[in-house]
């Protein structure tokens, strides 16, 4: 019976730490995508609270937690429009625009977001129900996780495959490689680099809208709590590419249920010391690939006008 | 007038009149009529000696924060810590004040006021240190440390520096009046504010003024020709960093002393992003910084008083922010493109 236990641990600690994890694996997607094609987007932070208060309110008043999503990813690409206008249009400084881009954000979901205070959504329902919750290590994923989890996996993996598997992808790589490349070449590097911030924009929407309508039920201000910049330490980590995305971002949420798991066991640390984790553990790796930079590469070449190294 | 004055003038006016637009139909959209609002903006902000004083308690902190992000910049640097490093140094110089609450005035007050700057310029200089020795990018590294920073202060102020008089309210002690940074003119404005002006002038200076200006410049475009008159990298990097810091970790402990009274959770209302923004519009320009600063000041000073007399919540001032900031990047990055095509 001890084995059976620790098997079911083992099933709810997947469980935790995959739903943690979610909301981050779709905008650390998002940035790898939008950085990928040259651009740092900084806005993602705001994108995604947009994207979880616009969520959240729509889930709240049709009472279905898809329309929530497919909201909040509207939201997301909306604000990213706007930086895609500043950056490509104006040609305004990324780093700047981003910033502003997440004030907007603040300000728009803090000030739009009162009515939604305190209100209730239901997520999605469960992988399975109850029956199979007696299930060694699988029932407790499947009455834990909503399909939500498992499709963003999915959708990091067909991402990954359409970067480095298909010509569109290929083009993709290019402008991010050397734009007088892709013009010779007959892409147009700034209509690439538009797909570029609005994918982002829209996977990151999604991102907050799975965290508020799916992960907390809830919706408070400032709910994403950096997320959004962590995930752009976390581009740098998974070196800009999809399928790195997934280790990574994985990582990250088993220190994180790890630390709370601490908790439970009776370690007696204060709750903001515990919140400090996910930013130095990023922080921490950041560190170590920047270490390493000259020889793992992997930065497309575009980014390093505005992001790299300036020798 | 120069080129680059022309175009200067073209933003401001172009930036100016699409952050009125913009401004407009965002308050039209929250219904209130635009002009109205906006010029009841400009008397709560300036209006009369109460309303001014306000809105220079407001720009003191944003004031220092922007000088925090300016002369990284010189180096070609871009930090957003400002709110890090004024919540970092709002600790360290609250832990002088704890520690020896009965010291007198001449020795409490200046150590207070140095912790602070010690702290922030240790916060701002570790990001410094990842930058120059590391290779590790310091906009990431800095935002990442803001959060940790603010949960830093939530630890000590819910947890072993809570006063237990306080009645479950996170903050500490009242700072005893030998630790609290004096007021000037007579008003809330306090001794933070002249010298975030006079450091923003002595900073104007030396950058212009100085050998070390030019090398800050030499260094920005080529660190080996600084190398060779005696700049290193790392050196210079590790030194603006915690000139910066230590302004906006000063600006940290001003506040919760001359303010706040006592150090709690929510010290800043996003000063350090506000400073960022005003960084920018003053083209990371010290002088320009100065009356820029008082203007957002009067636009947070006026979003406040929006709140109470009109109801339109705070949040607001933060929408206006960042409508001024795209305005502003919008219309600088137009008019630059339209110059670099004519030439």
């Amino acid at each position: 019976m001890i084995e059976a236990d620790a098997l079911a641990t083992a099933g709810s600690w997947v469980a935790a730490m995959l739903r943690s994890s979610t909301p981050l694996m779709m905008v650390t997607l998002g940035e790898t995508l939008t950085q990928r094609v040259g651009i740092v987007n900084l806005g993602v932070e705001g994108q995604m609270l947009g994207g979880a208060c616009v969520g959240f309110a729509v889930a709240a008043a049709t009472g279905s937690p898809t329309l929530g999503f497919v909201a909040g990813a509207a939201a997301g690409l909306l604000l990213s429009f706007i930086h895609a206008a500043l950056c490509l249009g104006c040609e305004a400084n990324q780093i700047g625009s981003g910033i502003a881009v997440f004030t907007l954000g603040l300000g728009l979901s803090s000030y739009f977001g009162r009515a939604a205070i305190g209100g209730k959504v239901a997520g999605l329902a469960p992988l399975a129900d109850s029956d199979v919750a007696g299930l060694p290590f699988v029932g407790p994923i499947l009455t834990q996780l909503t399909p939500i989890a498992p499709m963003a996996i999915v959708i990091v993996l067909i991402a990954g495959f359409w970067l480095f598997r298909t010509r569109t992808g290929l083009n993709w790589r290019i402008a991010g490689e050397s734009f007088q490349t892709a013009r010779a070449l007959g892409i147009r590097p700034m209509l690439v680099q538009a797909q570029g911030i609005l994918v982002g924009g829209m996977l990151s929407g999604f991102a907050g809208a799975i965290l508020s309508v799916d992960y907390t039920q809830t919706w408070a201000n400032e709910m994403t709590k950096g997320r959004g910049f962590v995930a752009v330490g976390l581009v740098i980590v998974a070196r800009w590419n999809p399928f790195l995305v997934l280790p990574v971002v994985l990582l990250f949420g088993v220190s994180e249920a790890a630390t709370l798991r601490l908790q439970a066991t009776g370690l007696t640390l204060s709750p903001y010391l515990i919140s400090c984790l996910p930013y130095g553990v990023c922080l921490a790796c950041v560190i170590l690939v920047s270490l390493r930079e000259g020889r793992i590469g992997g930065m497309p070449a575009e980014l390093a006008s505005v992001f790299g190294r300036r020798r | 007038m120069s080129a680059a004055g022309n175009v200067r003038l073209i933003a401001a006016v172009g930036g100016s009149a699409a952050f009125l637009i913009a401004a407009s139909i965002f308050l039209a959209t929250i219904g209130r009529p635009p002009l109205t609002t906006l010029w009841q903006m400009v008397l709560y902000a300036f209006g009369d000696s109460y309303s001014l004083s306000e809105s220079l308690v407001k720009a003191t902190p944003i004031l220092l924060c922007a000088l925090a992000v300016i002369l990284p910049a010189r180096l070609g640097l871009i930090t957003v810590g400002g709110e890090g490093q004024l919540y970092f140094g709002a600790l360290t110089g609250t832990a002088i004040v704890l520690g020896f609450p009965t010291a007198p005035m001449p020795v409490l007050l200046p150590a207070m006021m140095l912790a602070g700057a010690a702290g922030g310029a240790l916060w701002s200089g570790l990001a410094g240190l990842l930058r120059a020795r590391c290779n590790v990018n310091e906009t990431i590294s800095t935002l990442l440390m803001n959060y940790i920073a603010v949960l830093l202060v939530n630890y000590l102020v819910y947890g072993a520096w809570k006063d237990p008089n306080s009645l479950g309210w996170p903050a500490t002690i009242m700072f005893p009046q030998a630790a609290i940074v004096p007021s000037v003119f007579g008003t809330r404005a306090h001794a933070g504010l002249l010298i975030g002006i006079a450091a923003a002038i002595l900073l104007h200076i030396a950058v212009t003024h100085t050998r070390w200006g030019i090398a800050l410049r030499v260094l920005a475009g080529n660190r080996k020709v600084a190398a060779m008159a005696g700049f290193g990298f790392v050196g210079q990097t590790l030194l603006v960093m915690a000139i910066g810091g230590a302004l906006a970790g000063f600006a940290g402990i001003c506040e919760t002393s001359a303010i706040q009274g006592r150090l709690q959770a929510g010290l800043s209302v996003g000063y350090g992003l506000t400073g960022f923004l005003v960084a920018w519009l003053s083209g990371q320009n010290f002088l320009r910084a100065i009356p820029i600063a008082i203007l957002i000041g009067g636009l947070i000073a006026a979003g406040d008083a929006l709140q109470l007399y009109s109801k339109i919540p705070s949040a607001s001032a933060t929408i206006l922010q960042g409508l001024l900031f795209v305005a502003a990047l919008g219309a600088s990055g137009l008019a630059g493109r339209r110059s670099a095509r004519h030439d």
